[in-house]
């Protein structure tokens, strides 16, 4: 759709799936509506917005199409329906995504009727290179399968921290794998993008943290992969997740983009904790998601050797100082202008210059970040749980591990590129919720992001007794994820398709 | 009625692929044929009434008035609407409050013009949402069917028999067309063909099942019947117009197994016509889809709801051209309906209008219908436009003495 009201409109009412309940006779609509028609004129002003966001709906009703319309093209062959939210009351078109079809004989659409849906915010066509990027969330899948309905709680805080820290976060990867050469990595679905997988991850985050999404004064999105190259993804964050105080149709929040190669998100960690202690700064809490469909030019190309590396997901970590899960205790940042990796405007795939790679980029950076951090609180390999380092490839963090004096037990839990792949910007924060999922109260882990260009940011974390209560409150962990029954498998030619998008 | 409105000439083109044509020539063509059937001069004309769905969009034509007074080297007053029977019934209203004696109605419609996009273009405009979670021109109805089979419980072998009598609606249409020179498909199909499209694509309807995207015109001349009887000894009353709307998101709708904007139109149909039901005998039926002419004859009353099928399915073992409700035969889709004569939405109520108007005057040829009495006495025609967002019934017949 060329024209940006109407695409501001749809998405505006699709992105959040919101409606309207008619307070007095209780019908609902699939729109934000001032008036019931069952009610007429003195239904006036008494509407209330809902939304569907968070819900489970009911497929009702299903057909297959294996001819789309030209905009579905890319899909090639979906489950289309429709989908019932309360009882009935509401009532939706929908599309089952995450569907790989590729034998129209296994799909039973009598069996899928019935089933419960959750509904996923994702692309929503193919449109030109040069327009808005449409999205809804009429994207379904089935609810007991790869991605569980999960209910947002808002839960009143109990207790407030000396230290600011991590409150919630939620890990957000697709349903789909490549696996070679003994790595499993994610691929997205060809409706997925880093903006879906932001959207997601931030959505899994307020749920475990249960703290209310307007409370939310700031969120910084970390990525490299956004499919603009002016137009923020935190935008499209904070108005679907409904950050900061709703007015009308703008949302009380800060919302920006941040970008240095793979440590984007890491980087803002410590300015969430900053603005949430800052007494005036009237934020309760920040959130800081770093997500990417990591590009990677393809195999034999110039900077094809990241092609067997780059994964799919996304983390989003909500700082504040209650009800804290592990709270910030200290960081080190390091920068030098090192061009070891980089991808100029206009280029769709990144480069990689192969003689900084290593020594003169992430091996140093990420030493002498967690080096001077240790040194500064005095502590040894051995006072530490838990080390998470960035993970270009396989080697790289258990080379600086080792070399720093850890343990296998204390950095291999932490490595993940083996079931992801790397996903840039949301490598380091998917690796430290693995061990926020994992570790017992008050123990220590050592952070050491690394961005190319180049950088590297550590944290010292140290978890609460508060860490082991909210795991209820999260079904979908990194563990959840990596060991999904429901992960479907693609080969090479699907897995560059799909991270090309819709 | 006050002047009630008649018919006194209908024409039309043959329907399918006109590439070679602008619209301006078929809708020439079409209201052409239908003034010579009249001797009707131009300068008699004191208004015309037009239907085009898309020509904005195929043909990116905006102003089809424009190119109409061109055509006839008129200036008397023209409007557009979407649909034939849309244009019928505002005709027929202006001719009963005295304003007009004499007008004509054209419909036209250029979708092969625009065939690679056209399936998009339909979706946005008949339901943006469903379009935007995905949907196609064909999987509504699809739906329709799921719904249908769900409210009706309808299972085993009654689901199979459901099945075949959808496959005979098409197998009847395509029959029936192959004695109408002016539809687009006027070749046989069989019941295994349409099985055989639908298990192909592993859907509840195929190819089979679906009217085709057409271009074509049609066009009538309505008159007051004061002035029907100069121009014709024989002319077809407008017994009643009437329409119906419902939500343009089908999802959102109460009933999702039928359309109940063509259960009101027919209603209040009859009550304008006082006339019942049962008088009807030849039946042009806005079959888009298989489903939607066994769904009709449900929603338009002929059948009682939930048993269509096993009408149809009786129609389909006998091998009868014509389905049989309580002892009487009902004519359906004699010209091959949308399935077979082809669907160019602005012509397409038209061309079912023309349909009639042959059969009641005996004009039908080879496809005539023939009761112990002669031809048929009344008939009505069913046009939606969008996914049965608006519903229209025509009623015409001799006028009641």
């Amino acid at each position: 759709m060329s024209s940006e009201p109407i695409e501001r409109r749809v998405s505006y009412l699709g992105d959040r799936l919101r409606a309207s309940r008619c307070q007095s006779c209780g019908k609902e609509y699939f729109e934000v509506r001032d008036y019931c028609s069952n009610c007429g004129r003195k239904s006036y002003g008494k509407m209330e917005n809902i939304d569907l966001f968070y819900d489970k709906g009911k497929l009702e009703l299903c057909t297959f199409i294996n001819e789309p319309t030209n905009k579905f093209m890319k899909l090639s062959s979906f489950v289309y329906g429709i989908v019932s939210f309360h009882n009935g009351k509401i009532r939706v078109p929908a599309r089952l995504t995450d569907q790989l079809i590729s034998d129209a004989k296994d799909i039973d659409l009598t069996s899928l009727e019935g089933r419960e849906v959750v509904p996923r915010f994702r692309r929503r066509y193919s449109v030109g290179k040069s327009e808005v990027v449409p999205t809804i969330s009429l994207a379904f899948t089935l609810a007991d399968e790869y991605y569980p309905h999960q209910e947002y709680k808002v839960t009143a805080p109990n207790k407030e921290y000396q230290l600011p820290g991590v409150v919630g976060y939620g890990v957000y990867t697709s349903k789909f794998r490549i696996k070679e050469a003994g790595l499993e990595r994610a691929v997205p679905f060809v409706d997925e993008d880093s903006i879906t997988a932001a959207v997601e991850a931030g959505k899994l985050a307020l749920i475990h943290s249960g703290v209310d999404s307007k409370l939310i004064g700031k969120v910084y999105v970390g990525s490299e992969s956004n499919p603009y190259s002016v137009k923020p993804i935190a935008s499209k964050v904070a108005q679907v997740l409904k950050l900061g105080e709703e007015d009308g149709d703008v949302q009380g929040v800060d919302a920006v983009d941040t970008e240095f190669a793979c440590k984007a998100a890491t980087s803002m960690f410590k300015d969430a904790c900053a603005l949430v202690s800052y007494p005036r700064s009237g934020i309760k809490y920040a959130m800081a998601i770093g997500a990417d469909n990591s590009q990677a030019a393809p195999r034999g190309c110039p900077g094809g050797e990241l092609d067997t590396f780059v994964g799919y997901g996304g983390a989003a970590f909500i700082f504040g100082k209650n009800d804290v899960i592990a709270q910030v205790e200290g960081w080190y940042s390091c920068t030098s202008d090192t061009p070891d990796f980089w991808r100029r405007d206009g280029e769709a795939f990144p480069m990689h210059g192969g003689r900084f790679t290593g020594d003169p980029a992430y091996f140093k950076h990420v030493r002498k970040s967690t080096c001077k951090l240790m040194e500064r609180f005095n502590l040894k390999a051995n006072d530490i749980a838990y080390f998470v380092a960035h993970q270009p490839n396989p080697q790289f963090p258990a080379r600086i591990a080792k070399e720093l004096g850890f343990k296998d037990e204390q950095y291999l839990p932490g490595i993940m590129i083996n079931k992801f792949g790397n996903t840039y910007s949301g490598c380091v924060p998917l690796s430290l919720a693995s061990i926020l999922d994992i570790a017992k109260p008050e123990e220590l882990i050592l952070v050491g992001s690394y961005g190319s260009g180049a950088g590297s940011d550590a944290y010292l974390l140290r978890t609460t007794n508060q860490l082991v209560d909210k795991r209820k409150q999260q079904k979908a962990n990194v563990k959840f994820q990596a060991e999904n029954p429901f992960i479907e498998y693609v080969d090479y030619q699907t897995y560059r398709r799909f991270k090309l998008g819709m | 009625m006050l002047n009630r409105p008649a018919i006194v000439a209908v024409g039309r083109t043959k329907f399918g692929e006109h590439y070679g044509k602008e619209p301006e020539k078929l809708i020439e063509e079409a209201w052409l044929a239908a003034s010579n059937e009249c001797n009707l001069e131009r300068k008699d004309l004191e208004a015309c009434y037009m239907s085009d769905c898309f020509l904005p969009i195929t043909n990116k034509l905006g102003l089809e008035e424009g190119f109409l007074s061109e055509l006839t080297e008129l200036h008397v007053p023209m409007e557009v609407t979407r649909s034939f029977s849309a244009a019928l019934l505002t005709a027929c209203h202006a001719i009963q409050a005295g304003v007009y004696n004499t007008v004509l109605v054209g419909g036209i419609e250029k979708m092969t013009d625009r065939w690679d996009k056209i399936r998009d273009d339909l979706m946005l405009l008949e339901d943006p949402w469903s379009y935007f979670a995905g949907g196609t021109p064909e999987s509504n109805h699809e739906l329709l069917l799921r719904a249908y089979i769900k409210k009706y419980h309808i299972t085993g072998e009654n689901l199979e028999k459901l099945n075949v009598a959808l496959a005979y609606v098409s197998v009847k249409n395509h029959a029936n067309a192959t004695k109408n020179k002016n539809a687009q498909y006027q070749r046989p199909i069989t019941v295994e063909q349409v099985l055989h499209a639908r298990k192909t694509a592993h859907k509840p309807l195929g190819m089979f099942d679906f009217a085709p995207i057409s271009d074509g015109a049609s066009a009538l001349i309505l008159t007051s019947e004061a002035t029907a009887k100069k121009r014709c000894d024989k002319p077809v009353s407008v017994l009643a117009c009437s329409s119906a709307t419902d939500y343009l998101n089908y999802s959102a709708r109460e009933d999702l197994s039928r359309f109940v904007a063509a259960e009101i139109a027919m209603k209040n149909a009859l009550q304008t016509a006082k006339i019942a039901l049962s008088d009807m005998q030849v039946i042009e039926i806005s079959d888009q889809s298989t489903m939607m002419e066994l769904a009709s004859l449900e929603d338009l009353g002929f059948i009682e709801p939930g048993t269509a099928w096993k009408g149809i399915y009786e129609s389909y073992q006998n091998n009868r051209n014509f389905y049989e409700i309580n002892g009487k035969q009902i004519f359906v889709n004699t010209d091959g309906g949308l399935k077979a004569d082809g669907n160019p939405f602005g012509a397409t109520g038209g061309a079912q209008i023309f349909e009639v108007y042959r059969q009641l005057r005996g004009e039908a040829g080879t496809r005539q219908v023939k009761f112990v009495d002669g031809s048929p006495k009344k008939g009505c025609v069913s046009e939606f436009e969008g996914f049965g967002t608006k519903a229209y019934v025509t009623i015409l017949g001799e006028k009641k003495s």
